[in-house]
């Protein structure tokens, strides 16, 4: 990667829209198929899922993957 | 041949507490309590033999099945070293995980094939063998051997002058190092799962 490219920062709304439905880590972790870790990880920032695992989140809530994920830029 | 190697391996499971019990008892009374006995006890010592060398057989045959088989290898030593693959950031994770055990068990090998090849030898020469007349040598070499016994000559050999400090390669048993390979490799994988998850919290 070119050095003088900046950093893409992906942020969520899942924390915003788990929120809006009343439902816990552990609930949406069951059904989406992954581990509570999982979701703890993606609404920390600290993993950013497959787009496999996007796609299903995305069609778990009804919406599109531009609603839940975004990007912003970061100055390196 | 999956259910036969789930029995196999669960009569190896069940039999290793007998054995290792077996072991103490045989440490601490040794052999001769049985070369005496007579009876229902010598036949109790024969029957056990028995039991034990088909429990070696059963082992063998499982490591070997380990070698061959990917699904008993997931099964058996996934559980042994606590790897768990539950969703797709776990399975990352482990990948993360076993990339930096494998990198470091191999640091480690060959640090530990510098250290059996290099050979160091500190001695004093008898004054009529004097070189220039200098009796004190040092002596440096780099051996391979592919035989154990082999080596063990040649450190027979230079144990013949008067030795000062002898290094022929490490002093530890090769069954030792492997033992060790083994315990770094479960423990090394977990420390470094444990801080890949550690650095997943970090962020948040």
């Amino acid at each position: 990667m070119s050095k003088c490219q900046p950093r893409l920062k992906i942020v969520n709304r899942l924390h915003v829209l788990r929120a809006e439905r009343r439902l816990t880590q552990e609930q949406l972790a069951k059904e989406i198929g992954v581990t509570r870790a999982t979701i703890v990880a993606i609404e920390g920032g600290g993993y950013n899922p497959s787009l496999e695992l996007a796609f299903r989140l995305a069609r778990y809530f009804k919406t599109e993957i531009k609603a839940i994920f975004s990007i912003e830029e970061e100055e390196r | 041949m999956k259910k036969l190697d789930s029995i196999l391996l669960k009569a190896f499971l069940y039999g290793l507490p007998i054995v290792i019990m077996l072991g103490i008892f045989s440490y601490f009374y040794g052999l001769g309590i049985f070369n005496q006995a007579t009876g229902k006890v010598k036949f109790l010592y024969n029957f056990v033999g028995l039991i034990f060398a088909l429990w070696m057989l059963l082992s063998i045959y499982l490591c070997v099945r380990l070698m061959v088989s990917g699904s008993l290898r997931n099964k058996v030593l996934a559980k042994l070293t606590f790897i768990r693959e539950r969703d797709e950031r776990e399975v990352m994770l482990t990948g993360k995980a076993t990339k930096t055990t494998f990198l470091t068990s191999l640091a480690i090998l060959i640090f530990l094939f510098c250290l059996s090849c290099f050979q160091v030898s500190i001695y004093r020469l008898p004054p009529a063998k004097a070189v220039d007349g200098k009796t004190g040598i040092v002596s440096l070499g780099f051996g391979f051997n592919l035989l154990e016994s082999s080596k063990q000559a040649n450190a027979n050999k230079t144990l013949k002058e008067r030795d000062i400090f002898t290094y022929t390669g490490l002093p530890v048993s090769s069954t030792a190092v492997i033992l060790l390979l083994i315990i770094w490799q479960i423990i090394s994988y977990n420390c470094s799962m444990q801080r890949l998850v550690k650095n997943e919290h970090k962020v948040t």
